[in-house]
């Protein structure tokens, strides 16, 4: 299966690159481009980050945390993952340059990494966590609800 | 230098390692305050090109596309966007499509051939709009299920678990009983609601526990049970959510007994977050349910978006509150009148009876049944329905022939069907029709007979004497088979529509032998509100004893009486006056309608005249042909022949009317005499066709002379509308006293200019022009018999009174003074 040879493949790579750089991005690469680390399975153990909305696995959070919000130390407790991310999401996009991208534009995710994003939450973050990103400074914008 | 170069590439390696961190977390500079109508695409941002790929795979093929840019740099494309709701597509951003052919090259999901189809600018931005779903899963929610045995079903959520993404919900149970008495050999009484007691005296069972809620339910065959629903856990994903729109009886059977609907107001608030929004107006009498201030009555100021602002009813608190949607439901009192105007029962209109919580009773304008319904469906609206009458060629109230052998009045008509009251005597019989099972409408006219032999046809008063409508009155809108359909307005049920066998009713004013209590009285006002004097002719095939029963009725319109009339036409000899046939003398042998066919003497054939056109050879020609004139005989006589019976029978007929009858002993001997000869012919002549002799109906018995059965009230009745200028002003001692308040009509008629006999005996006074005073005059003398109404007006005694005896001088007995008077 091509596919999953794909995502073994990308496993091992990220591994590998995480060893070399300790983590799965947020460092630049040589020759590569950062990049969030990509969902390895399409289950229901995929969870969307509320903050930045950043499609991974559970287990993928937990153990190198949301690398658009650092701040929420994922990977520190298991707590902040269950609570700062949900299985509640709509319709994924992999976004590649998302400099260039304009539905990134419009999603407003364009200055994330370059990773697979969900177009949209259904819940908020809950509220400590929106202080913690006010403390750090960070945006953030509650799912619209018509 | 060398060392400022180390230097400078060190402060070059840590300022880069300090920074390339936050190159990517965001300090504000996030486009956030921008409009998305600035972001929408333009010319310069790269296309979106909707690419073709196996179904069921979206997801993964978005995926694998990432994972390619990741392994190889040199990919152009931008993003790739993978629907939920889009299968079989999905959605590459690249500048050039040769880009995404490159992307696609060598992917398992992407079919080589592949169709790529670039999206519309002004589609692009639709292309990323996603429908946030609330999926607001609090407990008590009204959800319902996808899969399973309870598809369909409502259930209610008691417990969300959202890491599992499970949650607990509340069913009616469906249970198969045979496969779980096989499976467990107690003796389990599982029925559709399966109600199996909670434990109570023994120890709880541990068994029994639910380890998750630790609440106790009643294990069956590994499913839970409590008060009789079935509790499952079941995942979010086999539930519907959304737009649940719980139906009535659904609600009711989950109410559990002892919960009134405002305990469920929790429940019902869920049920008006899936509602759609926006149905408040301004005006709207609202109350709140939700929050601190329950139960505080308001009206509507303004409304926003969700938010809903209201003047509540108290005057302490401020001038106007603000409220959110969800905690505000409309209001009704009873007495309002509302219109539904969602659900079940859209479109019906009503008077609110009971307020019951969210429920209103209404009573239905059409259809006068109670209906429970939401208040939220409803809105206030003066607006009255009528409902529909027709559906394709039937209307309401029409007689139908259904398959075969059944027929049946059409009582109510629904959306699609009819409701028919069978034509089964006995007991009342409605059945559901469509359309297309109506084989044809009957139109025919049919007559029947009642108990006593009179001749029933429709639009004639008759009494059930018999079976289970028994005491109840009314016209007869169907005849068919000997089965009569009688319209009483009093009866509730069926839209008033009554079914009894000719022979179970007896013909109001038909002759029983002086059985008519009160039908007459009863009946006229109906009466008179059924029947136009003109209608008389409608019946043309009428035969006498019906005349005369209708005119007892009051009013009746005369319809058909003029057939009577006619009927005593037949036999007799008569001339011809007008016409082609001017001169001819000749046998009447049909009477229909107008029209009269006649024998030649001369010429022996049958020829048809018109009735106006024949006259009496006895008499002259002239005072039958007086329309008025018959009319004016006819009040007197016949109450509901008089006025506009153009009939000469009328005439003739005071003979065969039953007040004929009546007063034919009185008038015979005293001003009929002129005319008796040829009444007596007729009657004679025609003694069945009065068979009856309503004329007793009215309570006179035969026997008795003078009696003026009714006449005097007869008479009241008497359309002697006709001669509206007459009666109730005029002096003459008939007093209207139809029951309807009519005026007198017929005597007066007769008395006055307008009558034409003035009197019953007007047929006496053939020969009389009716209209002549004279006969007034004469009639004055005559009209007092005994039994008449009257009013006196003599001095120091006026008022109305009651004809005792006539003796030349007329003893009166007042019905105010209850004395005697001597009048003259």
């Amino acid at each position: 299966d091509s596919t999953e040879a794909n995502s073994r493949r990308g496993e091992e790579r990220r591994r590998g690159e995480a060893r070399m750089r300790g983590g799965g991005g947020g460092m630049m690469d040589d020759g590569g481009v950062e990049h969030a680390q990509i969902p390895n399975s399409f289950g229901h153990e995929l969870r969307a980050c509320l903050r930045c909305r950043l499609v991974k696995t559970y287990d993928q959070f937990r153990e190198n945390g949301c690398e658009n919000c650092p701040f929420l130390d994922m990977d520190k407790d298991r707590d902040n993952v269950v609570s700062c991310t949900t299985a509640n999401f709509t319709g994924i996009i992999s976004l590649m340059d998302p400099n260039r991208s304009w539905a990134a534009r419009w999603l407003r995710i364009g200055r994330f990494i370059p990773g697979c994003y969900t177009l949209a939450v259904s819940e908020e973050l809950p509220e400590e966590y929106q202080g913690m990103c006010q403390d750090n400074n960070v945006q953030y914008f509650p799912p619209k609800r018509p | 230098m060398r060392d400022e170069e180390e230097d400078i590439d060190e402060i070059e390696r840590q300022v880069r390692e300090r920074y390339a961190r936050s190159t990517h977390i965001e300090y504000g500079e996030e486009a956030a305050d921008v409009e998305q109508q600035a972001l929408l695409p333009s010319v310069k941002d790269p296309k979106l090109w909707m690419v073709k790929c196996a179904i069921g795979h979206e997801r993964e093929t978005a995926i694998c596309l990432m994972q390619k840019f990741i392994d190889r740099t040199d990919l152009q494309i931008k993003s790739v966007v993978a629907l939920d709701h889009l299968k079989n597509y999905i959605y590459v951003e690249a500048e050039k499509e040769a880009h995404v052919k490159e992307a696609c090259k060598g992917l398992r999901n992407i079919y080589a051939s592949a169709k790529i189809t670039l999206v519309p600018i002004k589609e692009m931005a639709d292309v990323l709009y996603v429908e946030s779903k609330n999926v607001d899963l609090a407990r008590d929610t009204w959800v319902r299920m996808k899969l399973g045995v309870y598809k369909g079903d409502l259930a209610k959520v008691v417990d969300v678990d959202n890491v599992r993404q499970r949650v607990t919900v509340k069913l009616i149970p469906r249970i198969d009983l045979q496969v779980l008495a096989s499976k467990l050999e107690g003796r389990v009484v599982a029925k559709k609601k399966t109600f199996v007691p909670p434990p109570r005296f023994f120890n709880i069972d541990e068994r029994r526990r639910d380890k998750d809620s630790g609440e106790y339910f009643e294990m069956v065959d590994g499913l839970m049970f409590k008060d009789g629903f079935l509790y499952k856990p079941v995942s979010i994903k086999s539930i519907h959510t959304q737009g649940i729109q719980p139906s009535f009886d659904e609600l009711e059977k989950f109410k559990k007994p002892g919960d009134d609907m405002n305990g469920d107001m929790s429940s019902l608030n869920t049920l008006f977050s899936n509602r759609k929004k926006g149905h408040f107006m301004k005006g709207d009498a609202v109350i709140v349910v939700k929050g601190d201030l329950k139960n505080l009555e308001g009206w509507v100021e303004k409304v926003e978006d969700t938010t809903v602002h209201i003047r509540p009813k108290i005057s302490d608190l401020p001038k106007t509150l603000a409220f959110n949607e969800k905690e505000l439901c409309k209001y009704f009192k009873p007495g309002d009148h509302v219109k539904v105007v969602s659900g079940v029962q859209e479109g019906t209109t009503g008077m609110v009876v009971k307020v019951d919580g969210h429920v209103l009773i209404i009573l239905s304008d059409t259809t006068k049944e109670h209906i429970r319904v939401f208040a939220d469906h409803v809105v206030e609206s003066s607006e009255i329905t009528t409902g529909i009458t027709r559906i394709g060629d039937y209307e309401l109230h029409d007689l139908v022939l259904l398959d075969n052998l059944s027929f049946g009045v059409i009582i109510r008509v629904e959306t699609e069907a009819f409701q028919v009251l069978k034509g089964v005597p006995d007991r009342p019989e409605v059945v559901l029709v469509k359309l297309r099972e109506i084989k044809s409408k009957i139109d025919r006219r049919t007559s029947a007979k009642d108990k006593f032999n009179n001749m029933v046809a429709t639009k004639d008063v008759v009494r059930v004497v018999e079976g289970a409508c028994k005491g109840t009155q009314g016209p007869v809108e169907h005849i068919h088979k000997g089965i009569l359909f009688i319209y009483d307005r009093h009866h509730l049920e069926h839209a008033g529509f009554i079914c009894a066998k000719a022979q179970s009713c007896i013909l109001v004013g038909g002759s029983t032998g002086g059985r008519r209590g009160n039908g007459m009285d009863a009946a006229d006002a109906r009466m008179g509100a059924l029947r136009s004097p003109a209608s008389i002719l409608q019946s043309p095939g009428r035969l006498p004893p019906r005349g005369p029963q209708m005119n007892y009725g009051g009013r009746f319109g005369g319809g058909g009486r003029g057939g009577r009339g006619h009927d005593a036409l037949v036999g007799k000899c008569i001339k011809i006056k007008s016409g082609p046939y001017k001169g001819y003398r000749g046998r009447v042998k049909e009477v229909t309608g107008v029209l009269v066919r006649v024998e030649l003497d001369s010429l022996m054939k049958i020829v048809t005249v018109k009735r106006d056109d024949i006259a009496d050879t006895p008499t002259v020609a002239t005072p039958f042909r007086e329309p008025r004139f018959s009319l004016g005989s006819e009040t007197p006589m016949h109450p509901s022949r008089t006025p506009l019976h153009p009939f000469q029978t009328p005439m003739r007929d005071p003979g065969a009317t039953p007040i004929h009858d009546g007063m034919r002993t009185p008038m015979r001997s005293r001003a009929w005499a002129p005319m008796s000869p040829p009444r007596d012919n007729w009657e004679d002549g025609n003694p069945d066709t009065w068979g009856s002799s309503p004329a007793y109906q009215p309570g006179t018995p035969p026997a008795r002379p003078y009696e003026a059965p009714t006449p005097g009230s007869g008479w009241a009745n008497t359309p002697g509308v006709s001669y509206n200028d007459v009666p109730t002003n005029a002096p003459s001692p008939y007093v209207p006293s139809t029951p309807v308040g009519q005026p007198m009509t017929p005597n007066s008629a007769a008395y006055l200019p307008g009558t034409p006999g003035g009197q019953p005996m007007t047929p006496g006074n053939a020969g009389m022009d009716i209209m002549s005073p004279v006969i007034g005059g004469e009639g004055e003398v005559n009209w007092a018999l005994p039994d008449v109404l009257v009013n006196v007006l003599a001095a120091g005694d006026e008022g109305p009174g009651v004809v005792r005896e006539v003796l030349g001088v007329c003893v009166v007995e007042s019905i105010v003074g209850f004395q005697d008077v001597h009048v003259n």
